[in-house]
């Protein structure tokens, strides 16, 4: 489909207006957390610092910092975990047929759909209970349980595609099921484990709903309950409040451009993020 | 005798790996369920928890509630307002970047950007987009001469809910153009090349040749987006709270302060009940659908 000239100049008038409005919001936030109290006011939002300071920077780290080191910590356990056991799901759910495996992937499938809300207050009591509120392994463990389910519909939709017959062959030669997922299954696996390791790497990341509810000094704290309370202690302070979403993003951001393609490939595998 | 030992041991060791995640499932998702539906039949107020069953007063409270009210209606404008605009904006980027663009995948990852980001820096990036002192739309219009157009935005309680539902498409419609780009690729070349030797061409094609085949990323779309706008409680926790006094205030916000703030416990469980029943009406026709189209 060849367009005339002046045609396809809209269209790129178009797409690069789209770009524009997509950034803005991300350009504004990236000056305005460089710029000291005077540029705030005598600069506009979209417009650099005149006199570019890393002041804003520096104070949100040292207010985010363990908060950011918390999140990094049980979002890296929750994401090994979360995969291994969709992993293992998703392998027993394709490759080992059981009466009842059906209705078993189907009600683990659902569960991606849950709306945190319905088991918010239940997720707490357990927390306190078990001694885990407040505490980085009861997030690991939260995040764990609610990451099996689209861990286990992105394994089970890749290891359908493994041919049964390597399965059985493995089985032939007397191999278990044990034996046969390490040594057949698990090497094959690294492309689902990068897709389901970025994916829940990034949903985790980006919680706040769980964490609100689980955390409540600064042991556990998660990055984004940090950053919910920075608009509380600087009001109208926006190169703070810029500054630390910055620091929020950061490795959300680098992730997306380092491994995006894995991500992308989560989000069609008919994933669900909220 | 050696061998069904060994078959046995590692039907064992089997069921001992695929337990974690059955447990796991089975108690975060069905069992605290359930427990959600217990307190929320009971009277429970307050931090010492209560068990006593009083039925369904819980449920029956909602329909005089006019908190409640306001924020089931604020959720229903919410869905029919951000639902068809992010497939509309999503579908109209994903033909734009169907027409032979050079550097698709720079447009596609900078269209995608925003949804990969937390609600909580997307609600931060609009609480200064939409500020109305010195934030960025209000300045923009003020020094390119539409100041006429300035507004408190998501502080004037008029439009409040509006400016969360723009910021939300926002978000969304690089999602939505993903779904909708993979569904036209995935469109046999010969079934376009056939209509485009009929005659078939531009804005006429996609209507009646492409858009009719895509049906399947347009009903995945709308239950994603469904969903969401029925749980979303992060980007607007962050934007507004709820406010300017209840104007944006939606379900699962209720929710929240009903149960966390106020201690309304079982009040605040039946509101999280329904939120989940709604949500398995739109699921699990559309999971069935699903599967009954791949058993096909």
């Amino acid at each position: 489909m060849t367009r005339p000239r002046v045609s396809r100049f809209f269209l790129y008038l178009i797409l690069i207006f789209f770009v524009i409005l997509f950034l803005l919001p991300l350009w504004s936030a990236l000056v305005t957390a460089l710029k000291t109290e005077q540029d705030l006011i005598y600069t506009t939002p979209i417009e650099p610092p005149k006199d570019p300071t890393l002041e804003p920077l520096k104070t949100t780290l040292s207010i985010m910092g363990r908060p950011l080191l918390n999140s990094l910590t049980f979002t890296l356990g929750a994401t090994l975990l979360s995969c291994l056991f969709g992993s293992i799901a998703g392998y027993v759910l394709t490759k080992i047929r059981f009466p009842g495996s059906g209705i078993i992937f189907a009600l683990i499938i659902l569960g991606i759909f849950i709306p945190y809300q319905a088991v918010l207050v239940p997720l707490v009591l357990t927390m306190v209970r078990l001694g885990l509120y407040n505490t980085i392994w009861g997030l690991i463990l939260t995040h764990t349980a609610y990451g099996i389910p689209i861990c286990t519909l992105l394994f089970r939709s890749f290891y359908e595609d493994i041919p049964d017959s390597l399965v059985r062959a493995a089985q032939i030669d007397g191999a278990g099921t044990w034996t046969i997922y390490r040594r057949v299954i698990l090497p094959l696996s690294w492309l689902p484990f990068a897709v389901a390791a970025v994916f829940q790497f990034t949903s985790i990341w980006n919680d706040l709903l769980i964490g609100l509810v689980l955390s409540r000094g600064i042991e556990a704290m998660p990055a984004s309950v940090a950053l919910a309370n920075l608009k509380g202690g600087f009001v109208a302070l926006w190169n703070l409040q810029m500054a630390g979403t910055l620091w929020y993003a950061l490795p959300a951001l680098i992730i997306y451009f380092v491994l995006g393609k894995y991500l992308i490939k989560g989000y069609m595998a008919g994933a669900i993020k909220g | 005798m050696t061998v069904s030992w060994k078959a046995f041991k590692d039907r064992i060791l089997t069921i001992t790996l695929f337990l974690p995640a059955l447990v796991l499932v089975g108690y975060f998702v069905y069992f605290s369920i359930g427990w959600n539906i217990v307190v929320s039949l009971s009277d429970w107020k307050g931090l010492v928890p209560s068990y006593r069953i009083v039925g369904f007063s819980q449920y029956l409270k909602l329909i005089s509630d006019p908190v409640f009210l306001i924020s089931l209606k604020n959720n229903l404008i919410l869905m029919a307002l951000f639902v068809p605009g992010s497939l509309a904006l999503g579908l109209f980027l994903a033909i734009l970047l169907d027409q032979k663009v050079r550097f698709e995948a720079s447009f596609r990852a900078i269209y995608l950007l925003p949804f990969t980001l937390s609600f909580v820096i997307t609600g931060y990036l609009w609480r200064w987009m939409y500020n109305p002192t010195i934030g960025v739309i209000n300045t923009i219009l003020d020094k390119t001469g539409l100041g006429f157009l300035k507004s408190g935005w998501i502080t004037d309680p008029n439009i409040a809910l509006y400016c969360v539902v723009l910021a939300l498409i926002w978000q969304f419609a690089g999602y939505t153009m993903l779904i909708f780009l993979a569904g036209i690729r995935s469109i046999p070349e010969s079934h376009i090349m056939a209509a485009q030797v009929d005659g078939a061409s531009g804005f006429y094609l996609y209507r009646r040749i492409i858009i009719p085949q895509i049906k399947f990323s347009f009903f995945t779309a709308f239950v994603i987006l469904m969903v969401f706008a029925l749980k979303a409680f992060d980007f607007i926790y962050i934007l507004t709270s709820g406010g300017p006094g209840y104007a944006t205030e939606i379900l699962p916000l209720t929710m929240y302060k009903e149960s966390f703030a106020m201690t309304h416990f079982a009040y605040g469980s039946a509101i999280a009940s329904l939120l989940f029943f709604l949500v398995m009406m739109i699921v699990v026709p559309y999971l069935l659908r699903t599967y009954w189209r791949q058993e096909k």
